[in-house]
Formats: structure tokens, C-alpha cells, sequence
């Protein structure tokens, strides 16, 4: 049977902000739907009205000309609409058969059966009785649709589903998601990612400030036509040049080894590596194979062995983070509200947080305030941080303007190195493009750069050299232009 | 000294009979606690009940009245902390200890004209059973029903957790309120219910102490107990069964200390008090010690607020 679902006039406004103007779109099912926009565009608002998260304050939705009422993400489910969020849904510390089973009024052997069957039909293949938080990011992937398609559902919802994926995973989530819209079931796919829109999708709505911009054929589109429609202007695409760099090395990694006590890190081993003057040296890898902990090992969260770190000819693998920075090292941690800022303290307490000796923020156990804020204005006003008021909770910055804030506090130092850590991740394209702007000058101007990063293309266009972890250990490093990413894609993967 | 078998029965049926109310206690909060929300008012909702039981007994003469109505009194006062902390969204942590001032405090006024007024007779069960056997006897028959209650409850609480659907509901929310609500269970309606379930057991726990335990109203005299539930739930690593064997150990040494103190061994009497609190602790830590089954009990939510957003 045929499935078409309507939006109708949805309009939904937050305080200072329409995050839906006036969306009208039609879907048929046998297609897959791209709908594509930055971050803050209102595509996930879109979705979450669909699935019944977010109330409208107008507009209507249609399943084959019934008047939905979604007050509820019960309801959307009642009506056959499957949702998989961004960030799952999932209950980390229950089995994976108790998080399927959860919302389901079937018996438990009924229940078991059809799963297996999901299983089998569309070759997954997860441990049903061990808790979820054992699983990898595809594997969970895995459960949240398997939990959709309990339902049989006539729409399925994705919403940025690879962000956390591998090349492979991602190429068998397009194989599944083909086979379900030839099985009739009517895909929404919503990305930032306009490769997968092309590879993928049939149609594409773009949106822009919570407006639709455009809906048109894959085939009448391209990767410019479809990202200046992101964007709303005309992106130049930036490219390293790739010079020949230095012998002179700055940090040097000998054997080093780090065992957790908690059994869901990840152990690194024999860690051995050096980065020269005005070199990027990209780290790739699935998320969760050690990244995490490299970080932390190289920041100083986590203290090694004295010897095991090599800086500036100084041993540094004893030395915390604070003392790290005043041989001048900077770091970007991956979690942007977590670990890099405060998020309930102003921008200026933020930039004082990482302060060293010679910045001069505190006098005699005070606070310096007048030259920290001068210090964070020409940090905002350098690194193009879309606010003026220095005041601003670091909460209330999008990610893009909390990151370039980050990586500005770390880098008005002129450190010698900066580690970052998945630096662009969940960025929209035009933030991703200045913060890349940004790295490939901080080589320009010989300084050097540890990326770790799960996003394969980013690593193919900053780094000089590349090497991949998987489970704790590090691949040998090949320099980056010799590189492919379906190599890179295998070795993630444990290959060879 | 001729230590009669018998006479050890009854030294561990005293044991079991004053790990009662820290069973009753920790399990209801375990639940509360699964779901995700810390109450620390454990020890005024038992008071609460203690005050409330004895009072409706000696007004009333139901002891049924008393025991369901010092149920409804825990239930009562834990509306209290639901409201404040599920709808009005305020802190767990300093709402419950509110509670508890709050317990101890009007229970000492509601009690003020009960102080010295002789309890009533529990009826107990299997009365004529306990001579029967030796050394079982005592321990297992002429008992009040809130006692075996307390003893199967734990063994009832971990079935409910792990084998019933709504037992996986409490510890999906407890994991993550927020897919939890996303999936379509409504957070506030099962932290609500698990709020007043924990302040019902309370309450049974209360009145278990000033209707059956010590037939009297003596004022602040749960001395602490709620407490050591709470400790109870913590180091069993929200394991009811690790509850039972925990109270136990806490009920056996703090009956131990007292012959022990009675019997005059040259240990100084603070030592001895304090070893319950002591050993139950290092036990509890001992057996509960693998990080990833920690991992697993622990309700990732845990005295996190809870609100949805539109």
C-alpha cells in the first residue's frame, strides 16, 4: 500500500527564534526523502513534530489524508511513524532485548521470534542479552531500528544517523534503508551530510532558518547547487597546500601504555609516534577504540609515565594539563559543553579558565576582570564568535560559535601544538569550513596540530600524515596523500 | 554456662526481628531510587508511620486501621516530596532532608499525648509451631505477618525489577528519564508511584518499630534507622537481596553488641556501637565490588531532576 504523508502550514516559534515558518512537504512512500539544512535550520524541530516530541503552535500532518493528532511520541508510534534520534534512545543499562521489549505489548517468545527474524531479513547481527552500553555506536544504531521496524512502521525517520557511523556501517545502513523503501516504507532522511543526500536519496528538501528553501530531484542537483542552498551563499571550498614540512620533530610518543580500571575505556597500547614542526598529524577511527583516552593521555587528564612523552625536548608525560600549557601545548576536547567550557558560566570566565602564568588574570589570588574581558573581545572579535556580549552564558553559543570561542581561547596563547579532538563534529558547514580555515593556518605559521577525528574527509584534507586506532592500538602513520579513505575505512574496521 | 539451643533461636530471631524495619525501608526505597529519584526523607516517613500507627491504635483499637493507616501516612508525606520534586522540580537532596525535619518534627508534636501509653498485643503467626522444632522453632514460627512480609519482600522486589514489565519501566526510567519519555512513558506518573510506594514501606516500617517491635510511642525513637536504609540501598549497589543480607548483618551485630555489652567484655562500649555501622559498610563494599555490575544497578538518573521541555 501506498503511503503519503503531508506537512501543512507547521509553524512552530521558540522565544526569538522560528525554528518552523509556514512548512509545507509532501511524501510518498517508495522514495527516500533528504532533509537537508545547517544546524539550527529547524529540520530537527521538523522531525521532532513528527514524531511527536514537539507540539506545532500551527500547521497540520496527514497520513493518507487522516488529520494526525501528535500530542505524544506514543501517538506518532500508535500511527505507524518510526523515529531513530541522533542521539538513541536507548537505556544503556538494560539488555538490548529489554530495550526492545520496553514498548511492545507482545509476549516475550513472540517478541524474541520477530526479532530474529528482523535479524536474519536484514543480515544484523547483535547479542539480544548483554546490556546495551557493551555495544558500538552501529550496533545501537541497529537496535533502535530493529525497535521501529517491531512496529512495522509505514514511515521511517532518520534523524543524522552517521554521524557516528564508520564508512562500512554507513554503507550498510544505505543498503538497509534501500531495502526498506523497496519494501514500501517511506524514509525521511534528515542530514547535513550532502555526499549521503547524493548517494542515497531520491528527493531533497532544504531548509534555512527554518524555512523551506527548496524541494527537487537528486538528479536535477549537485554537491555546489545543494550546499549554496544550505548556506544561502557561495561556499569556497578550501584546500591545504600541501607543502613539504620540516624535520625539526616537536612531540615525541615512546611506548606509551595506559591501562583503565573502568572496563568501558579503552586501553591504550604501545603507543609510539612524533609530529614534526608545521605537520598535522590526523588520528583516525571508529568512536570508542581509544580516541578518548589517547586525548586524555595527551592532554594530561590522564598522567603517564614521565619518559613516555617527549615535548620540546622537555619529558612531559607526568604533567597535568596546566602545566602542559605552559610548555605551550592547547587542547580542544571533543565534548564542546562538557569538557572545553563551563557551560553555565560566561563567555569571559570561560577564556579565564585557561589561564597560565603569564597571562595575568589573577593579581594576588584576584581576578584580573578587565583585562580577561579585553582578553575574550579579541578573542571574539579574532576568531569570529557571532556575539558581542561577553556575559553570554557559554551555554546560550550555538556549537559553531562555542567552538570557534575554543579553539580562539586556546590558540590567542600561539601555542606550539594544539590537540583537538573531533573538533567539527556536529557543526554545520560553514563553521566547519572556518575551523578548518583556521587549523591549515595554524600550519601555515609552523605550528603543529594532533586531530583526532571520526570524520574521514576532514582527516583527508588537514593532515600531512595519517594514522588509525583501533582497540587502543595505533596503525603505522602513512603519509596522508597515499591514503584513501576506503583504506583508511579497513584499518578502522581492524583490517589490514 | 550452658547455652540452650533454643536460646540461640531466639538470639537470631531477635536478629531477623530488628532487621525488619531496614528491610521494609531499603526496599521501598530501592524502588524509588530505581527510578531515578534520591529521597532522603526515609527517616521522617518512618516516623511519620511509627507516630502515625500507634496513635490510630490506641484511638481506634483496629490494629488493621493502624497498620494500613501508618501505610497511608508514609504515602501521605511522600506525596509531599513528589509533588515538590516532580512537579515543582526542586532539588531531591534538600527536599528530602526537609522531609525528614519535617517527620521528626511533627511527629514529636502529634506524639506528645501518647508518651507512656502501654502499646496493644501484635497477634503473631504459627504460635504453636515454635516449640515443635528446636533451634528452627523460634526462629521460624510465632511471628507478626509484617515480619515474614519483610522477609519475602526482597525476594519479591527483585522479581518485580527483573521479571515484570512494569519493573523494567522503573529501571528504564531510572536509566534514562529522557528516552524513557521519548519512547511514551510518562516519567512523572512512574516516579510519582515509585515515590509512594517508598513512602507506604517506610511508613509499615515505622509502624513495625511503635506497634510491634517496641509496643510504645517514645519520641524520635526510629533512631536513625531510616539511615541506615538509605546507606542500606547505596552499598547493596540497589540489590534487594544484598538488602536482606546487609540488615541482617546490621540487625546481628547490633544485637550481638548489646549481649556482648551485657556479658561485659573489656571492648569499649563506643567501639562495639559503632561496629554494626562499620562492618555492615566493609561487607557490603566486599561483596559488591565488580565496577560493571555496579555500572548496571546503578540508576544512571539518579537525584537528577526531570523535565520536559516543549
Amino acid at each position: 500500500m501506498n503511503t503519503n504523508l503531508k506537512i501543512s502550514n507547521v509553524t512552530k516559534i521558540y522565544p526569538g527564534c522560528v525554528a518552523n515558518d509556514n512548512v509545507s512537504l509532501e511524501f510518498n512512500s517508495g522514495k527516500i526523502y533528504a532533509l537537508l539544512g545547517e544546524n539550527g535550520a529547524g529540520k530537527s524541530t521538523l522531525v521532532k513534530i513528527l514524531s511527536g516530541v514537539i507540539i506545532p503552535d500551527e500547521g497540520k500532518i496527514y497520513l493518507n489524508e487522516n488529520d494526525l493528532k501528535l500530542n505524544s511520541p506514543l501517538d506518532a508510534k500508535k500511527n505507524d511513524i518510526g523515529m531513530v534520534f541522533q542521539h538513541f534512545n536507548l537505556f544503556e543499562t538494560l539488555s538490548v532485548f529489554e530495550n526492545l521489549i520496553i514498548d511492545s505489548d507482545e509476549e516475550r517468545e513472540s517478541l524474541r521470534e520477530k526479532i530474529d527474524s528482523i535479524m536474519r531479513k536484514y543480515n544484523f547481527s547483535i547479542d539480544l542479552d548483554i546490556p546495551v552500553l557493551s555495544l558500538s555506536a552501529g550496533q545501537k544504531q541497529k537496535v533502535e531500528i530493529i525497535r521501529c521496524l517491531i512496529r512495522n512502521p509505514k514511515v521511517l525517520i532518520m534523524d543524522e544517523p552517521t554521524s557516528v557511523l564508520t564508512e562500512q556501517e554507513t554503507s550498510e545502513l544505505f543498503l538497509s534503508l534501500k531495502k526498506f523503501s523497496e519494501e514500501g516504507i517511506l524514509i525521511i532522511y534528515i542530514t547535513h551530510k550532502l555526499k549521503e543526500v547524493m548517494e542515497l536519496c531520491d528527493e531533497v528538501a532544504v531548509m534555512r532558518r527554518g524555512k523551506l528553501v527548496s524541494v527537487s530531484e537528486i538528479k536535477n542537483e549537485n554537491i555546489e547547487s545543494l550546499a549554496n542552498k544550505m548556506v544561502g551563499q557561495n561556499l569556497k571550498t578550501i584546500k591545504k597546500k600541501k607543502e613539504k614540512t620540516s624535520s625539526d620533530q616537536l612531540i615525541n610518543i615512546i611506548n606509551l601504555n595506559f591501562i583503565s580500571e573502568d572496563p568501558f575505556e579503552t586501553n591504550l597500547s604501545d603507543i609510539n609516534f612524533s609530529v614534526n614542526r608545521g605537520e598535522c598529524l590526523g588520528i583516525a577511527g571508529i568512536s570508542g577504540n581509544g580516541q578518548s583516552e589517547l586525548f586524555q593521555v595527551l592532554s594530561g587528564e590522564i598522567i603517564s609515565d614521565k619518559n613516555s612523552i617527549e615535548f620540546n625536548k622537555n619529558y612531559i608525560g607526568d604533567l597535568n594539563p596546566q602545566e602542559r600549557r605552559e610548555y605551550l601545548m592547547a587542547f580542544s576536547p571533543e565534548d564542546r559543553l562538557e569538557q572545553a567550557a563551563i557551560p553555565q558560566m560566561a563567555i569571559f570566565e570561560n577564556v579565564a579558565l585557561n589561564n597560565f602564568k603569564s597571562s595575568n588574570f589573577f593579581n594576588n589570588g584576584l581576578i584580573n576582570e578587565n583585562k580577561i574581558k579585553e582578553h575574550s573581545k579579541k578573542i571574539i572579535s579574532d576568531f569570529n564568535v557571532n556575539t558581542d556580549n561577553i556575559e553570554l552564558k557559554s551555554q546560550f553559543l550555538s556549537g559553531g560559535n562555542l567552538q570557534k570561542l575554543i579553539i580562539g581561547r586556546e590558540l590567542i596563547t600561539s601555542p606550539d601544538l594544539l590537540i583537538c579532538f573531533n573538533p567539527t563534529w556536529g557543526l554545520d558547514v560553514g563553521a566547519i569550513n572556518y575551523i578548518h580555515e583556521t587549523l591549515i593556518k595554524i600550519n601555515e605559521q609552523n605550528k603543529s596540530i594532533i586531530l583526532i577525528s571520526t570524520d574521514t574527509d576532514e582527516l583527508l584534507k588537514l593532515s600531512d600524515k595519517i594514522s588509525v586506532i583501533h582497540k587502543g592500538k595505533l596503525s603505522k602513520i602513512m603519509n596522508a596523500d597515499e591514503v584513501t579513505s576506503e583504506k583508511l575505512g579497513i584499518l578502522m574496521g581492524g583490517g589490514n | 554456662m550452658i547455652i540452650d539451643i533454643n536460646f540461640i533461636g531466639l538470639i537470631i530471631a531477635s536478629i531477623m526481628a530488628s532487621a525488619v524495619p531496614l528491610i521494609l525501608a531499603s526496599c521501598g526505597e530501592l524502588i524509588t531510587e530505581r527510578s531515578g529519584v534520591l529521597n532522603l526523607g526515609v527517616e521522617g516517613m518512618m516516623i511519620i508511620g511509627a507516630i502515625s500507627g500507634f496513635a490510630l491504635m490506641t484511638v481506634t483499637g483496629s490494629l488493621i486501621i493502624a497498620v494500613f493507616g501508618a501505610m497511608l501516612a508514609g504515602v501521605l508525606i511522600s506525596t509531599i516530596f513528589a509533588f515538590l520534586t516532580q512537579t515543582l522540580v526542586t532539588n531531591h537532596v534538600a527536599t528530602g532532608l526537609a522531609l525528614t525535619i519535617f517527620g521528626i518534627g511533627i511527629s514529636a508534636m502529634i506524639g506528645k499525648n501518647f508518651v507512656g501509653i502501654p502499646g496493644k498485643e501484635f497477634p503473631v503467626l504459627f504460635e504453636g509451631l515454635k516449640d515443635i522444632i528446636p533451634l528452627l522453632g523460634p526462629i521460624l514460627f510465632g511471628h507478626s505477618i509484617v515480619f515474614y512480609f519483610a522477609f519475602a519482600l526482597p525476594f519479591i522486589t527483585s522479581y518485580f525489577l527483573k521479571k515484570t514489565k512494569i519493573g523494567l519501566i522503573v529501571r528504564a526510567v531510572g536509566d534514562s528519564p529522557e528516552s524513557a519519555s521519548n519512547q511514551g512513558i510518562n516519567v512523572r506518573l512512574v516516579r510519582y508511584a515509585c515515590i509512594l510506594y517508598g513512602g507506604s514501606m517506610s511508613g509499615l516500617a515505622g509502624a513495625y518499630l511503635s506497634m510491634i517491635y517496641t509496643p510504645q510511642w517514645i519520641e524520635n525513637m526510629t533512631g536513625g534507622r531510616g539511615w541506615i536504609a538509605l546507606a542500606l540501598v547505596v552499598f547493596s549497589t540497589w540489590n534487594p537481596i544484598k538488602i536482606l543480607i546487609g540488615a541482617m548483618i546490621f540487625g546481628g551485630l547490633t544485637i550481638i553488641q548489646f549481649h556482648m555489652q551485657a556479658i561485659g567484655v573489656r571492648i569499649p562500649v563506643q567501639f562495639l556501637t559503632a561496629l554494626p555501622y562499620i562492618v555492615t559498610i566493609v561487607v557490603l563494599v566486599v561483596i559488591s565490588r565488580d565496577s560493571r555490575k555496579i555500572r548496571l544497578s546503578t540508576p544512571s538518573s539518579l537525584g537528577k531532576s526531570f523535565h520536559k521541555d516543549n
